[in-house]
């Protein structure tokens, strides 16, 4: 009988506790904006993609791990974090690639085939859109391992595993 | 027995390494050999070369733009690696594998 | 070769957590103690003079501990 039903994995229920639940709304959205806000500008104070990715990604996590993995917000399940992190590594390769298209050599921005006339504001726009691609790709990595992480406790089975004396 | 053998060697190679950083030129000199060639013409023209005051932004995206993109391309192989060996044998995994039901191909020869 | 005060009571303070978690035999222990390192690595990477670089070993920090603690459900907590 125990087996023919659906096994609950701790890690997916809610952790409840009306404290974190009323809390976590006020703080989540500051964390996500302060994400944003350091991968614009991350060529003029220290920042940058990396640093933005993992951020994005710590408050998706803490609302998946507060909330359950049942809700419906932030539903990036593990197929689609994989396929969306090729995503991002692909937006970065485009970059080049749409300077190639303008006439220029692999990533070289001064022949971005956008219209702007300076080109200071061209390396600006060619390194924000590297960033956007690294931030996709490193918060959808760090977002797939924990739903692998936690797909595999889904027996929760009492097994007794002793470590090599 | 071993257990000791291995604390005395482990503390005989941290001492030796110990001893091997002091002779590492200090941090910030301008006369040392990595800071001869590359890093000077970095330093004076980032800000005019690509237009951001930040150097280690300037120099992570615009000037070593090539090795940035395959550094996220080893992370991403790196996630995808892990998460096809934590889900071998989960229903997920069936899922993105297309195992099982959508695998009898062969079976129905 | 100069180095402050502070600097040298970090890196001491590194050296000790690892012995610590190196003698342990608990090993939900160990993961804490672990974030304490990560924690005192935060401190180092900004006495050296890159924010950016501690922003991320913060946030990474903070990620592994999650990761470390979810991975050991299902092995069993005392080690020999």
């Amino acid at each position: 009988m125990k087996n023919n039903s659906k096994k609950t994995n701790s890690m997916k229920r809610p952790f409840g506790g009306i404290v974190l639940d009323s809390s976590f709304r006020i703080i989540i959205p500051f964390t996500l904006v302060y994400g944003i806000y350091i991968l614009t500008h991350g060529e003029y104070s220290p920042g940058g993609g990396f640093q933005a990715g993992a951020l994005v990604a710590v408050g998706i996590v803490l609302v998946r791990l507060i909330q359950g993995a049942d809700k419906d917000s932030f539903n990036v399940t593990g197929p689609l974090a994989i396929v969306c992190a090729g995503v991002g590594t692909f937006i970065y390769a485009a970059t080049g690639w749409l300077t190639m298209i303008g006439g220029g050599k692999f990533l070289d921005y001064t022949y971005l085939p956008v219209p702007m006339h300076h080109w200071g504001e061209l390396h600006a726009l060619g390194i924000l859109m590297i960033e956007v691609g690294v931030t996709v790709c490193v918060m959808m990595t760090i977002i797939d391992i924990m739903d692998a992480i936690i797909e595999r406790l889904d027996d929760d089975t009492e097994e007794e595993v002793v470590c090599d004396e | 027995m071993s257990k000791g053998l291995a604390t005395i060697l482990m503390t005989v190679i941290t001492v030796i390494f110990c001893m091997c950083t002091v002779l590492l030129p200090p941090i910030g000199d301008p006369n040392s050999a990595p800071n001869q060639h590359v890093t000077p013409y970095y330093i004076e023209h980032a800000k005019e070369d690509t237009g951001s005051p930040n150097i280690v932004t300037a120099t992570l995206a615009d000037y070593r733009g090539f090795d940035t993109l395959w550094e996220t391309s080893v992370m991403f192989v790196s996630g995808l690696t892990a998460c096809l060996i934590l889900l071998n044998n989960t229903e997920v995994g069936d899922k993105i594998l297309n195992k099982g039901k959508k695998g009898g191909k062969k079976r129905e020869e | 070769m100069q180095i402050l005060i502070i600097e040298a009571m970090l890196l001491l303070f590194l050296i000790f957590i690892t012995v610590c978690i190196l003698v342990s035999k608990d090993i939900l222990a160990c993961t804490i103690i672990y974030s304490a390192f990560s924690f005192c690595a935060v401190l180092t990477y900004f006495m050296f003079g890159s924010p950016d670089v501690a922003f991320t070993e913060a946030v990474i920090g903070t990620m592994s501990t999650i990761f470390f603690v979810a991975a050991l459900k299902k092995v069993d907590r005392w080690c020999k």
